[in-house]
């Protein structure tokens, strides 16, 4: 474990090493090094508007999340428990998922005009089939076992439903909402760079700037925001469904 | 004939999807969103015309030279970083953090380096279906079931003869999901790059019917890069049957 963390560390000095000397090699106007972006990084800190962005962006994003996930995951295990749902919803699962958030903009953009509703709405639209289609993968594939002793020892549909499958569905719950967590901030920034307002107008209109170092700090606070945000949901993993960790590492075979 | 039930299911589905649509369409002004009969029929009038195969066809080349560059980068990087702890636990944490990064954030440097027009629309779809490629690659070829191996070696098989037939063989799967993954994510990539840099092809139909506040124009281009995704996916999914019979999932 520790050799492991320590070979993290090494990758990590090595990649900002190596984006130090391409960064000097090109110079700050084509791809500032991390010693350029560090000091604008802490003057954006400090400014402020950089965060209230980050927030109001946040704020919006978090809103079509969370009824991207409200409505997809009751749907997505509604489909992997019933052949009926499953019929019904597939062929529209399919085929939205692999519709592209981008060429939902300007249809979203004449529907909703460019307000809060318009992002939460492209939020939502871009997160809830990815998080339907990884419950239903989950929920498909509950070992039958766990629900033939549930019925042996003569739970209800009811009691089944909340004693059996739904503590085996929790890790699925967690990953689905991981995914789906990566296609709300990716879509969250798609809108706002379209329209240039919010955090992703902010990127957009770094790129306008001659030194590339604020564009840097802009993409390394959206990694900070993406990291944190799945390392608080993988927490919360250990804290309700303990046996999570182990169903992941689980599924990592040896090398050679 | 559980089959035919659930095909027939499927088609009353969408029938059923597209009545509900077409009602809901029917008290709103055009505007605000067209009814499907309404889109179908642009559907087929533009491509009739031509105006929409002649745009597909046109975006098919920055498509297909950013896939294809994605593909010939990713594989061998992820077969690398899968299959060697070391170098896998040097590289885990950098692609997780690179992955958080959303692929159109880095449009501005894109503009920067390539400019508005094909190198840019290339550069594009290669971000975004490279990591998605190289991250389902490297988790792929780690799972590689260790009984598999430990029969090869059992067998007297040496270290080349490991890769090249047990290994390569049971990572062919993950191989083929990357493939799936990343084409699906190059066709968005296509679509992004032509709205997001000049305008062009698809794009450019695009943005002409938001002027005209033509939802039905928005939504033929719409329908058409859904079927085309689709069909993407399909047909890597029955590649993947025809050449991988032992691996057929469900």
């Amino acid at each position: 474990m520790s050799t492991r963390l320590g070979y993290g560390a090494l990758g990590i000095l090595l990649a900002l090493a190596t984006w130090e000397a391409l960064g000097r090699a090109v110079g700050a106007e084509r791809f500032a090094p991390p010693s350029a972006v560090l000091p604008v990084y802490l003057d954006l800190l400090r400014d402020g508007q950089m965060l209230r962005e980050l927030a109001g962006s946040l704020r919006q994003m978090l809103v079509g999340y969370a009824a991207a996930c409200a409505v997809g995951l009751p749907l997505g295990v509604a489909m992997g428990r019933s052949r009926l749902f499953d019929a019904l919803l597939h062929p529209w699962l399919s085929m939205l998922v692999v519709t592209s958030v981008a060429a939902l903009v300007p249809l979203f953009i004449l529907v909703f005009g460019t307000g809060f509703w318009f992002r939460a709405a492209i939020v939502f639209a871009a997160t809830i089939w990815y998080v339907m289609l990884t419950i239903y993968h989950g929920s498909r594939g509950v070992e039958p076992r766990y629900l033939d002793v549930g019925r042996s020892f003569g739970a209800s549909r009811w009691r089944t439903f909340h004693a059996v499958l739904l503590p085996a569905l929790y890790p699925y719950v967690i990953t689905s909402m991981r995914i789906g967590l990566v296609h709300a901030i990716r879509a969250m920034v798609v809108a706002e760079m379209f329209i240039i307002v919010g955090f992703g107008g902010l990127i957009y209109r770094s790129g306008l700037e001659l030194s590339t170092a604020p564009l840097l700090a802009l993409l390394v606070t959206l990694m900070i925001v993406g990291v944190a945000a799945n390392a608080v949901l993988r927490r919360s993993a250990r804290a309700v469904a303990p046996w999570y960790e182990e169903r992941v590492a689980g599924a990592g075979g040896a090398r050679i | 004939m559980r089959r035919l039930h659930s095909a027939g299911l499927t088609v009353l589905s969408i029938a059923a999807g597209l009545l509900i649509w077409e009602i809901a369409a029917h008290d709103v002004p055009r505007v605000v969103f067209a009814p499907p009969s309404a889109v179908l029929k642009r559907l087929a009038a533009d491509t009739i015309s031509g105006t929409l195969p002649a745009a597909l066809l046109a975006s098919l080349g920055h498509l297909t030279l950013g896939y294809l560059l994605a593909v010939a980068v990713a594989i061998p990087l992820g077969f690398a970083i899968g299959r060697n702890a070391k170098v896998a636990a040097m590289a885990d944490p950098i692609i997780n953090a690179v992955y958080a990064v959303p692929p159109v954030a880095t449009v501005p440097f894109i503009l920067l380096w390539f400019g508005l027009f094909f190198e840019a629309r290339v550069a594009l779809v290669f971000l975004m279906s490279f990591f998605e490629i190289l991250v389902t690659v490297s988790a792929g070829t780690r799972n590689v079931d260790p009984s598999l191996i430990a029969a090869g070696r059992a067998f007297g098989a040496g270290r080349a003869r490991l890769v090249t037939r047990v290994m390569l063989p049971a990572s062919l799967p993950f191989v083929f999901a990357a493939l799936r993954v990343g084409l699906v994510r190059a066709i968005n990539a296509m679509i992004t790059a032509e709205l997001f840099f000049a305008a062009v092809n698809l794009g450019a139909l695009m943005k002409q019917s938001a002027q005209r506040f033509d939802t039905a124009g928005l939504l033929a281009v719409i329908v058409l890069l859904c079927l085309v995704g689709l069909a993407a996916q399909e047909g890597l999914k029955a590649l993947e049957a025809r050449l991988l019979p032992w691996h057929v999932r469900r």
